[in-house]
């Protein structure tokens, strides 16, 4: 069985704990700073498994050397976006916590991949990346898959058909700067062009960019982790199975797409080596600039970086 | 009913056919050259409504419930709170996680508290929890206030639903609601002996090494200290835990059930349990909306069994799709009547003062 480590034992990284283990997928490691925290959230789930029949093991701790040996590690630890605050906002002290996370990391778990949630992501990954000194196939970062679930949820049910038949691609950084790609979206392979109208797409398209402000500004006191969550386990999933799925994920990337030096959400083949591939599809020229817009605001927050030598 | 969705091109036509949606079908009509017209052929067998489950509470427990639900494709949730926000913010970001996780079931934020009317299941998750070093029953004064505002709500707009109690302390509060709300005691289902025995289920097999899955163990009695593991009644695949282990072993398991949830407030600092007492409230709740007949070890008012009259307490009930339809009475040992006895009384006692 593999193992996947979980850093930060709040609402997201306990509910992706739950995904792990519902499908049985690897044994997991919970850890957090805060005492007791993991420990009672492992146990409580491990007092739900004979109703939920999972055989994983799940184990809270304080201590990194715990994560030693595990195929994946998830970075979800940091202080959670609150309502009005813009991600960079986020930056300085996420950062900090990421750079003394990633020193951990190469010393217990060498061999891991690593998945940065927190937010600014793009910016997070790429401490992680600096920090480790991993290749860069082995860091990368959740957003485009949690982009193209809520937009292919907003279309399911736009349309009032299944969820798990829109298909849908997500580019760019993850925030206001995303770029849907409608030439890439469907339902039961039709293209979404053929069955909503332009104004109707580009509605869905903004409430998408909004996503995440939408559920804080509900929550009031924190943000959204149920979709965050899934989207990471799909992640994981496809690494500890080394399944090559194709999706969208922040990379390093070194001249694709004409980027190097940045984190970006693009197609990647994610498996056990984890992105084994990034994958160039055509963009339109409006395509092409709206992720050229969203390439300069990730690249603004890892300027910042240097600004605190991370 | 067709309802025409659109034209597309021939080439696009295999992905279309056999996709099924809400029970309909895409139908396809080749037309001359390269076009095929789509319809939406809506399902002409009615087929069963999908059942219904309102959570009042939207906190941790609360949301988790819904969780559980959607991802097993029980029912159709509706979340209700009285902070305004929560429920639709949280139903939102489930229903985000929809397209990955591939559910059909739907889960909704109420605005307001007339849509749990018609609900199948009701599940009370309302409340104020314990904080460190506190009892169950020191939230007892709280948390009565609660259910009296929501029992008679649910029973006048829900009054064939099955009730769901979580609100702790939750063999008192149970009672009351079936006081409260007019509701049958077969109606109103507290989560104790299940989390309880779920928790024992899990010790059981950490301590021998086997998979959850061929444990089985029941706790009945008063959810909290008081609780009565029944090392009669567990089982390994079959064989009595007994025949495995000593009496003074499996004790000592039920010793830390007894203080399964207090380890985990201790812990946890600033909530308690959430995630095996969500589980435990959804499959109570899949048991009714499934008619799924499980034998659950549920709390409910008691009507002479064990010679217990007026008070909910766990015991072993067949949970079906309206509520409990038999009740278990395993022989008990001499303590484990005492015991059994020595609960309903202090509880009769607490409450009693505040209905005499």
């Amino acid at each position: 069985m593999s193992t996947v480590s979980v850093i930060g034992a709040g609402n997201v990284g306990a509910t992706t704990v739950y995904y792990i283990a519902e499908r049985n997928i690897a044994d997991i490691v919970m850890i957090d700073i805060v005492e007791g925290m993991p420990q009672s959230k492992g146990l409580d789930f491990l007092h739900s498994s004979p109703l939920r029949q999972y055989n994983v093991r799940i184990f809270g701790t304080n201590s990194y050397k715990e994560i030693a040996g595990s195929d994946v590690v998830v970075f979800t630890a940091g202080i959670a976006r609150k309502p009005g605050m813009d991600r960079m906002d986020l930056l300085k002290t996420n950062a900090r916590i990421a750079h003394s996370a990633a020193l951990e990391i190469a010393r217990y778990a060498p061999d891991a991949v690593v998945v940065a949630v927190t937010n600014p992501l793009d910016v997070i990954a790429m401490v992680l990346l600096r920090g480790t000194g991993f290749d860069p196939n082995r860091v990368l970062g959740m957003a485009g898959v949690l982009d193209s679930t809520r937009f292919r949820y907003f279309i399911a049910e736009k349309l009032n058909v299944w969820p798990g038949d829109v298909r849908a691609m997500v580019l760019g950084g993850h925030g206001d700067s995303m770029v849907p790609l409608k030439r890439y979206t469907s339902v039961g392979g039709i293209p979404i062009t053929e069955l909503l109208d332009e104004h109707s797409i580009e509605q869905l398209i903004e409430r998408t960019r909004a996503g995440g402000a939408e559920i804080v500004g509900y929550l009031k006191t924190g943000s959204a982790y149920y979709a965050p969550a899934a989207s990471v386990a799909k992640m994981v999933e496809s690494i500890v199975k080394d399944e090559k799925r194709l999706i969208p994920a922040a990379a390093y990337l070194q001249g694709e797409y004409g980027y190097s030096d940045i984190f970006l959400g693009v197609p990647v083949l994610l498996g056990k080596n984890g992105v084994e591939k990034i994958v160039e599809i055509e963009l339109s020229e409006q395509e092409k600039n709206a992720l050229d817009r969203s390439a300069e605001a990730v690249k603004a927050g890892i300027r910042s970086l240097d600004s605190l030598s991370l | 009913m067709r309802e025409k969705l659109t034209t597309i091109s021939s080439s696009c036509a295999g992905a279309v056919e056999n996709r099924c949606i809400d029970g309909g079908q895409f139908a396809l009509t080749r037309q001359s050259g390269h076009n095929i017209i789509i319809y939406y052929v809506k399902s002409t067998c009615k087929g069963v409504p999908m059942k219904r489950v309102s959570i009042i509470g939207s906190g941790n427990v609360g949301a988790n419930t819904a969780f559980f639900l959607v991802e097993k494709g029980i029912a159709e949730v509706t979340l209700f709170d009285t902070k305004q926000g929560i429920p639709k913010g949280n139903a939102l970001d489930i229903m985000e996680a929809a397209p990955i996780r591939t559910y059909r079931t739907s889960v909704s934020g109420a605005e307001t508290f007339d849509e749990i009317r018609g609900s199948d299941v009701v599940v009370l998750a309302a409340g104020s929890v314990r904080k460190p070093g506190m009892q169950r029953e020191d939230l007892f004064e709280e948390n009565l206030q609660v259910i009296k505002q929501w029992a008679k709500p649910v029973g006048n707009l829900a009054p064939e639903s099955t009730v769901v109690v979580l609100t702790e302390p939750v063999d008192l509060l149970t009672t009351v609601f079936v006081r409260e709300s007019g509701m049958k005691r077969e109606q109103v289902l507290g989560v104790g002996g299940i989390l309880d025995s779920t928790r024992l289920v899990f010790a059981l097999s950490r301590d021998m090494g086997v998979s959850p899955e061929n444990v089985s163990a029941l706790v009945i009695g008063q959810h909290g200290s008081e609780m009565i593991g029944l090392a009669q009644c567990s089982c390994v695949s079959g064989i009595p835990v007994l025949n495995l282990m000593l009496p003074e072993q499996f004790e000592s398991l039920v010793n830390e059930v007894r203080n399964a949830g207090d380890f985990i407030v201790e812990m946890a600092k600033r909530s308690t349990a959430y995630y095996a007492p969500s589980a435990a409230a959804a499959e109570v709740a899949d048991a009714v909306c499934r008619n799924t007949r499980r034998i659950l070890s549920v709390s409910l008012v008691l009507k002479g069994e064990y010679g217990i009259e007026g008070i909910a307490m766990s015991v072993p009930a067949v949970v079906g799709e309206r509520g409990v339809s038999r009740i278990f009475l395993p022989r008990l040992s001499a303590a484990q009547k005492i015991q059994f006895s020595r609960s309903a009384e202090k509880m009769l006692e607490k409450i009693g003062k505040e209905f005499s």
